[in-house]
C-alpha cells in the first residue's frame, strides 16, 4: 500500500478513529500495525534460544560418564595416615604421581576389605590380572599445559581444595560430564556455562590459573604479555 | 498463526539477540577451537614415573654405558652413562637411536620358517619348539651321517658367553667351522703375535698421547671405540697435542687433525716405512729398542734404507718428500708419539705389511708399553666353562679340514668363503648370529652365490636383513635393551673391560635369546652335546660364568681393570716377514680402470649388522644420498676430464659391478680417487626408511687376499665412472 | 614485594660450543630428535624442509685441493635477545603470541597450541633455526611409544625449534622444590644436546652466573648486548645485533670470516670488533 493512499485512508477515516489511535497511527507509521506479531515473535526468539543457550545447551553439549568404580574418598581419608598425599604423592624427583596406580591400592587391597560387590571385581578383575583402572580425571588439561604440583602445593604451600574442591570429603566420585566437543570434563570450564565462578576450584582454564599467577606472584617476565612466561605452564 | 516476513524475520534477530547473550557461541568457539587442536592422529605421550636404568649399549662393539631413560614401561629416550669409563657420559647416533630399534615395526616377532622359495619373502610362523625341534633333526642327522663338519657359523661377535656358546655348540658337535667377523683387531694380533711375541689385543693408551700419527684410521669417523676416541681428541686439543691424518680423502677425522696428508690408497705402509728410513738414518730412534734386538734391528735398518728411501716412496705414495721427513722428524720428536692403524672404522683386517710397519714405527719411538702408546691388552679371560670333551664323532669332525682351508688358528678367513663355497667344500648348514655377511662382507655377488649353494641356513637376527631374507628359519633375538649379555672388552682400549647389558624392558615380542635357543638346541640333541651344556638357561650361564663380578655389573654396569695393562708386555722383533709384501704391485693402475674406489665410513651411517635407524637416515648429508640416490665423490679436477657435473649421474664399473650413481664435486679428495660411503644400498624392500637407497659399495669391491695373514686387504678397488 | 620467587638475578641460559672439538658425527642432532620428538619422515634428503632443531652445518674455506678445509658447526635455536631486551627477530613479528621471550630465562618459547603457521617468524630468523611442519608428523607403529610426554608433539602447520630443552628446566625446578633448594644447580639443567656430545664440544648454562663454565668461557659484556669480552667467542652475525645466547670458539681464523660478514679490509682476529 502506498503512503499516499496510506495517508488518504488515513485522512479519511479520522473522524471515526479517537484521537488516541490517531495519535497513535500517526507517529509511529505503518510498522505499529504489526507492532504486536513483531515484537511478540522477537521475544519468542529471544527467550528461545536463551533458554536454548542457558538451560538446553549445557545439557547437551556433556555427556555423562560414570567413574569404573564408586570410589569413596571420605572412607579412605578415615583409614589413611597422611590425607591426600597418602595415595596422591610427590615422587622423589619431584613429579607429582596423579591418580594412583594399583600398586598404590595393593597396599591394602590385595585382599578384600570390605563386602562391596564394586570392591570384588576391583580385586578379582584388576589387582588379581595387575589391569590398571582406567580413571576418568576431571582435571585433565590438554597436552600443551605443564602444571607442577611441586611449584604450588610444596613451593607455595597451596591447599589441595584450592583447586580441586574439597574431594576428600565426597562419599561418591561424581558423575564425569565429558564436553562433546573438546573431549575435556566439565570441571576445566565450570559447571557454570558462562564461566562464572564463586569458589576457586570452580574452573581451571588458563585465564584462572593466571588471575591467580597475577595476584600471588606479580610476574612480568613474558615481554609479549607483561605477565608470566609463557614457558612456566605450557611444554 | 501466520508467520510472515516480517515476523520471521523478528523470530531470527530475537534468536540471535539471545544467542550472543548466552554462552553458547561463545563456549562453542572455546570448545571447537580446543577440538582442532586435538586430532587424533596427534599423539599425546602418557606420562608417568620417570626411571633411569644403567646398562650397555651392544649395538657396536664399542661397549659404552648408556642410561636409559623410561616413562613408566615405555623407553624414551637413551642417554650416555656419566660414570662410563668408556664414554663418560657421551652417546653416539646409533646408541640415541636404541628406541628406534627397540619399537621398530620391523622387528621379527616370532619364530620364522621360509615358504616358497629363497628371496620371495614368504614366511610361517612357527613355534620355538617347532623350530629347536627342527634344528635338532637336522644337525643330528647330519652328525649320524658322519658329517658335523658341514655345520658352520659365522658370529659377529668374538668374545663372550654368545659366540662362546655357539663355538662350544660347534665343537662338541665336531664342526671347526666357526668363525667370527674378522676385523683390524685380528691383524693387530698377529701383529703382536709376529713382531711383539705375545699372546694379545692392541690396547692404544691414546688419552696420554701427545702426537697421533693415524694412517688413515678414522679416530672420528667411529674406529675403535668411537665416543672413547671421541673423547681422546678433544683431551689431545685440550693439551695442544697433535693429529695426523693421512688418507685419500678429507674424512671428518681429517677436517678435524692439525695436518690432512692425502695419500695414494693401499700405499700407507709404504709410507710408515719412509718415515722410518728418515728416524733411523737420522738416529731419532729410541736406542733401547733398537737393542731388545740388535739383529733383527740390523736387518730392519738395511731393509728401510734399501727400499724405502723418501724420494721413492713419495712417488709411491703421492706425498710431498718435503712433508716425509718432516713430518718423521715431527713424529719421533715429540714426547708421546703414537701411530695408528686400520682404516676407517676398522672394519676391514687390512694388509699385515702396513700394520707391521706401523708397528715397527711405534716401535721405533719407544711407545710400546708405555703411558701413551701400545699396550698388548690380554684377551677375556672370565669364561671359564668346564673342559670340554669331544666325543669320536665330534673328534673326527673337528679333524676335517675347515672351510677357509686354516687349521688349528684361530682367525677366520672369512674373506675365502664364497670361493671355497663355489668350489665344492661341502657345507649343509650355516648359522649366523649377530652378522650380516650378504652385506657386509665384500664381493656381494661371492658372497650371495655362496649362501645359495647352502641348503640350510638359521639367522638368528631381529630384523629381516639380506641374509635372514635369504635364509631359511630365523630365531629372532630380542634387542638389547630386552635381555642380558655380557660385553667382554672395548676395542683398543688400553683398560681390561667387562660390562654387562641388562634387560631395561620386558621382551616385546615372541623373541628368544640366542644363548637360551642354543641351550634348547643342545638339550634337544641330547648326550653327549647336552651334557657340555650344564646349564638351565642363559641367564642362569652367565651368573655362573660371572660369579662374583655379577652383582659389582648389575649395580654399575661395567669393570674395569687398569693393572691389566702391562701384565702381557711386548717383547718387540724386528720381523721381515710380515713387511716383506709389496701389496703396491696391486695397487697398479690399469688403464681400463683408471680410478680408485675407496669406501669411507661416518658415524652417521651403520655399515655393519645393524641397519640405519630413521634417525640415522635424516641426518645423512645430502652429498650423500639423495632421494634413492647415492652419491660418489670426485675431485673437481678428475670430474672435469670426465666431464662430470656437480649432481649428475653416472654410471660407475668396477671389475665387481657395475651400478648408477650421482656424482659430488668434492675439493676433499685427491685427484684419480673415488669415494663412496658404506652403510647404503640395503636390499631391505620393508624399511622404507633405509630399504632401496643408494648403493652397498660391498656389491663393487672384491676381497684381496693378504699373502701373509690371509685376512682380507682390500683398501677398494680400481674403478671408472662415464657419464651418462 | 610479591610472594614467590624472583629475588635473585634473572636466569640467562646460552650455549658455547667449541668448533674445534666438533666432529661433525651428528649426536647433538639426533639426542635433540629423540629428547623432543622430531618427527622423522621417509625421505629427509630435501634438507629445507627437514626439521633439524639442532643442525650441524659443514663450512669450508673454499679452497681447492690439497688446502681443503671443513668445519662442523652445530647451530641450534640463537634464543636472540635483540638490542632491548626480548626484541628477537623472531618475537617481534609473531602475529598470534605464539613465540614469546621470557626475561626470566633468557628463552624464547614456542607454544605450538597459538601457532597458527603464517611462517613470518621463519623469515625473520636470520640463522634458519625454525621449522615447519609441512605434513603431520607420522610415527611408524609402534614408535610412538618411544615419545616423552614432557615435550608436547606437533600437528601439521605449526613451527617449531630448539628450546634450550626448558622442560628439562621445569622438571629440575620441580626437583629443587621437592629438595627445598632455591636454585638450580648448573648439572641438574642441561641440555640434550649437550649431554649427549661425545667430544664435549657443547657448554650450557646460564650467562648471568659468574660461576657457571658458560660465563667462564665467554665473559658476556652485558653493557654491549652480551658481547664475548674473550677474543676466541664470537657469535653468529654478530653484526645483525640479534645479541644470540649461543657463542663458538675456535682458533681458526677463516672459520671466523666466514660466520659473519666483513669488508675487504676487516679480519674477525682477537681483538677486533669483528
Amino acid at each position: 500500500m502506498s503512503i499516499e493512499e496510506d495517508n488518504a485512508k488515513k485522512g479519511s477515516t479520522h473522524a471515526d478513529e479517537s484521537p488516541a489511535e490517531s495519535h497513535h497511527k500517526d507517529e509511529d507509521g505503518p510498522i505499529s500495525q504489526y507492532g504486536g506479531p513483531i515484537i511478540f515473535y522477537f521475544l519468542i526468539g529471544l527467550i528461545a534460544s536463551l533458554v536454548v543457550g542457558w538451560v538446553i545447551f549445557p545439557q547437551l553439549l556433556y555427556s555423562k560418564k560414570h567413574q569404573p568404580f564408586d570410589f569413596s574418598h571420605k572412607l579412605h581419608m578415615e583409614e589413611v595416615d597422611n590425607g591426600c598425599e597418602s595415595c596422591h604423592f610427590f615422587r622423589e624427583d619431584g613429579t607429582f604421581s596423579g591418580a594412583p596406580k594399583l600398586a598404590q591400592c595393593i597396599g591394602c587391597h590385595e585382599d578384600m576389605q570390605g563386602v562391596s560387590e564394586d570392591e570384588a571385581e576391583f580385586v578379582e578383575e584388576h589387582v588379581a590380572k595387575n589391569r590398571e583402572v582406567p580413571w576418568l580425571i576431571y582435571a585433565k588439561q590438554p597436552d600443551c599445559v605443564f602444571f607442577s604440583h611441586a611449584a604450588h602445593v610444596v613451593s607455595a604451600k597451596m591447599e589441595c581444595a584450592t583447586c580441586h574442591g574439597e574431594m576428600g570429603e565426597s562419599d561418591h566420585l561424581k558423575i564425569y560430564e565429558e564436553n562433546r566437543i573438546s573431549g575435556y570434563s566439565r570441571d576445566i570450564w565450570g559447571k557454570n556455562i558462562a564461566g562464572l565462578k564463586h569458589n576457586t576450584w570452580d574452573r581451571m582454564k588458563m585465564d584462572d590459573c593466571a588471575e591467580c599467577h597475577l595476584k600471588e606472584t606479580g610476574r612480568t617476565s613474558s615481554i609479549q604479555t607483561e605477565k608470566d612466561g609463557c614457558m612456566v605452564c605450557h611444554k | 498463526m501466520k508467520i510472515d516476513r516480517r515476523s520471521f524475520l523478528s523470530l531470527g534477530i530475537g534468536a540471535a539477540a539471545g544467542t550472543m547473550l548466552s554462552p553458547l557461541p561463545w563456549k562453542i568457539t572455546d570448545d571447537l577451537s580446543i577440538w582442532s587442536q586435538n586430532w587424533p592422529w596427534t599423539p599425546v605421550p602418557e606420562d608417568g614415573e620417570i626411571t633411569y636404568t644403567s646398562s650397555i649399549c651392544t649395538l657396536c662393539p664399542a661397549g659404552c654405558g648408556i642410561s636409559v631413560r623410561k616413562i613408566g614401561d615405555r623407553v624414551v629416550k637413551i642417554e650416555g652413562l656419566k660414570e662410563s669409563p668408556v664414554n663418560s657420559g657421551g652417546i653416539c647416533v646409533l646408541g640415541l637411536s636404541g628406541p628406534q630399534l627397540l619399537y621398530s615395526p620391523l622387528r621379527i616377532q616370532a619364530p620364522l620358517k621360509r615358504k616358497g622359495k629363497r628371496g620371495e619373502d614368504q614366511w610361517e610362523t612357527i613355534s620355538w619348539k617347532d623350530a629347536v625341534f627342527e634344528m635338532a633333526k637336522k644337525l643330528g642327522d647330519l652328525r649320524s651321517q658322519g658329517k658335523p663338519q658341514t655345520v658352520a657359523a659365522i658370529s659377529g661377535q668374538r668374545y663372550g658367553s654368545t659366540a662362546g656358546l655357539l663355538k662350544r655348540l660347534l665343537t662338541a658337535y665336531g664342526s671347526p667351522n666357526f668363525f667370527h667377523v674378522p676385523s683390524m683387531e685380528d691383524t693387530y694380533e698377529q701383529v703382536l703375535q709376529t713382531m711383539g711375541n705375545v699372546d694379545g689385543m692392541a690396547g692404544f693408551d691414546i688419552e696420554h698421547s701427545d702426537y697421533v700419527l693415524s694412517f688413515g684410521s678414522g679416530i672420528l669417523d667411529g674406529w675403535g671405540s668411537p665416543v672413547r676416541m671421541f673423547r681422546a681428541h678433544s683431551q689431545l686439543k685440550q693439551k695442544n697435542g697433535k693429529l695426523i691424518q693421512i688418507e685419500a680423502r678429507l674424512s671428518n677425522t681429517a677436517s678435524k687433525a692439525d695436518r690432512w696428508v692425502p695419500i695414494n690408497p693401499g700405499t700407507e705402509g709404504d709410507l710408515a716405512l719412509g718415515f722410518a728410513y728418515v728416524i733411523i738414518q737420522e738416529l731419532l730412534y729410541k736406542r733401547e729398542w733398537a737393542d731388545k734386538d740388535p739383529q733383527g734391528f740390523e736387518q730392519f735398518k738395511n731393509f728401510v734404507v734399501n727400499g724405502f728411501r723418501p724420494d721413492s716412496v713419495s712417488s709411491i705414495t703421492g706425498v710431498d718428500t718435503g712433508i716425509i721427513i718432516a713430518l718423521a722428524r715431527e713424529f719421533a720428536s715429540a714426547s708421546r708419539p703414537l701411530a695408528i692403524s686400520g682404516k676407517g672404522q676398522g672394519d676391514v683386517p687390512g694388509a699385515l705389511a702396513e700394520f707391521a710397519a706401523v708397528y715397527a714405527l711405534n716401535a721405533l719411538v719407544g711407545n710400546l708399553n708405555k703411558p701413551g702408546g701400545i699396550w698388548a691388552m690380554p684377551a677375556p679371560d672370565y669364561i671359564q666353562w668346564p673342559t670340554l670333551t669331544p666325543d669320536d664323532v665330534a673328534k673326527a669332525g673337528l679333524d676335517q679340514p675347515r672351510l677357509d682351508g686354516a687349521k688349528g688358528s684361530e682367525k677366520p678367513l672369512l674373506n675365502r668363503f664364497a670361493q671355497k663355497v663355489a668350489d665344492g667344500y661341502p657345507l649343509e648348514v650355516l648359522l649366523i648370529s649377530g652378522a650380516n655377511p650378504a652385506y657386509t662382507l665384500p664381493d656381494t655377488q661371492g658372497i650371495k652365490a655362496a649362501l645359495d649353494k647352502i641348503p640350510f641356513i638359521v639367522s638368528f637376527s631381529s630384523f629381516m636383513d639380506e641374509t635372514a631374507r635369504v635364509s631359511d628359519l630365523i630365531l629372532p633375538q630380542p634387542m638389547y635393551l630386552e635381555r642380558y649379555e655380557d660385553v667382554p672388552c672395548s676395542p683398543g682400549f688400553s683398560k681390561t673391560y667387562l660390562g654387562l647389558s641388562k634387560p631395561v624392558v620386558r621382551p616385546l615380542l615372541h623373541t628368544r635369546n640366542t644363548g637360551d635357543v642354543i641351550l634348547d638346541l643342545a638339550n634337544a640333541m641330547g648326550d653327549p652335546i647336552k651334557g657340555a651344556f650344564p646349564w638351565e638357561n642363559y641367564e642362569a650361564c652367565l651368573k655362573q660364568t660371572l660369579g662374583s663380578r655379577w652383582e659389582a655389573l648389575t649395580q654399575k654396569a661395567a669393570m674395569v681393570d687398569e693393572k691389566a695393562a702391562g701384565t702381557l708386555v711386548q717383547k718387540f722383533k724386528f720381523s721381515l716377514a710380515p713387511l716383506q709384501v709389496n701389496l703396491s704391485e696391486n695397487a697398479k693402475k690399469e688403464s681400463d680402470f683408471p680410478l680408485k674406489l675407496i669406501p669411507f665410513d661416518s658415524m652417521r651411517l651403520a655399515n655393519d649388522a645393524v641397519i640405519s635407524p630413521p634417525f640415522m637416515m635424516k641426518i645423512v648429508d645430502d652429498t650423500i644420498l639423495k632421494g634413492k640416490d647415492g652419491f660418489v665423490e670426485i675431485n673437481p679436477v678428475t670430474a672435469k676430464g670426465l666431464k662430470l657435473s656437480e649432481g649428475k649421474k653416472a654410471l660407475l664399473t668396477t671389475p665387481k659391478g657395475q651400478a648408477t650413481v650421482r656424482v659430488h664435486l668434492f675439493e676433499g679428495i685427491k685427484p684419480g680417487v673415488i669415494a663412496m660411503s658404506r652403510g647404503l644400498g640395503h636390499e631391505t624392500p620393508s624399511d622404507r626408511f633405509a630399504g632401496g637407497k643408494g648403493i652397498n659399495i660391498n656389491a663393487l669391491i672384491g676381497s684381496m687376499e693378504d699373502p701373509v695373514s690371509g685376512l682380507d686387504a682390500t683398501w677398494g678397488i680400481q674403478a671408472k665412472l662415464a657419464k651418462i | 614485594m610479591k610472594k614467590g620467587r624472583n629475588l635473585q638475578k634473572a636466569n640467562k641460559f646460552g650455549m658455547v660450543i667449541d668448533l674445534d672439538k666438533c666432529t661433525g658425527c651428528g649426536s647433538c642432532m639426533v639426542a635433540c630428535m629423540s629428547e623432543n620428538n622430531v618427527p622423522f619422515k621417509e625421505d629427509e634428503s630435501n634438507k629445507l624442509v627437514s626439521i633439524t632443531w639442532m643442525k650441524v652445518f659443514k663450512i669450508s674455506n673454499k679452497e681447492p685441493y690439497p688446502d681443503t678445509k671443513e668445519c662442523y658447526l652445530p647451530r641450534p635455536c640463537m634464543h636472540c635477545e635483540g638490542q632491548h631486551s626480548g626484541h628477537s627477530p623472531c618475537v617481534s613479528v609473531c602475529p598470534a603470541t605464539a613465540t614469546d621471550y621470557d626475561s626470566a630465562t633468557g628463552i624464547v618459547s614456542q607454544i605450538y597450541t597459538r601457532c597458527f603457521g603464517c611462517r613470518y617468524c621463519m623469515g625473520a630468523c636470520p640463522y634458519h633455526a625454525r621449522y615447519f611442519n609441512w605434513w603431520d608428523p607420522v610415527w611408524p607403529a609402534g614408535m610412538e611409544q618411544s615419545l616423552s610426554p614432557n615435550v608436547s608433539p606437533r600437528m601439521r602447520g605449526i613451527v617449531e625449534k630448539c628450546t634450550f630443552c626448558f622442560h628439562r628446566y621445569q622438571l629440575a625446578k620441580e626437583k629443587a622444590f621437592i629438595k627445598g633448594e632455591t636454585e638450580i644447580k648448573e648439572e641438574a639443567y642441561q641440555s640434550a644436546c649437550t649431554q649427549a656430545c661425545p667430544a664435549g664440544a657443547i657448554t650450557f648454562g646460564d650467562l648471568n652466573n659468574p660461576d657457571h663454565k658458560v660465563y667462564q668461557m665467554v665473559l658476556p659484556d652485558d653493557n654491549h648486548h652480551g658481547k664475548p669480552r674473550n677474543p676466541h667467542a664470537f657469535r653468529i652475525l654478530e653484526r645483525l645485533g640479534t645479541n644470540p645466547k649461543v657463542y663458538y670458539t675456535t682458533r681458526q681464523l677463516w672459520v671466523r670470516k666466514a660466520v659473519d660478514y666483513y669488508a675487504e679490509n676487516e679480519s674477525p682476529a682477537p681483538g677486533n670488533h669483528g
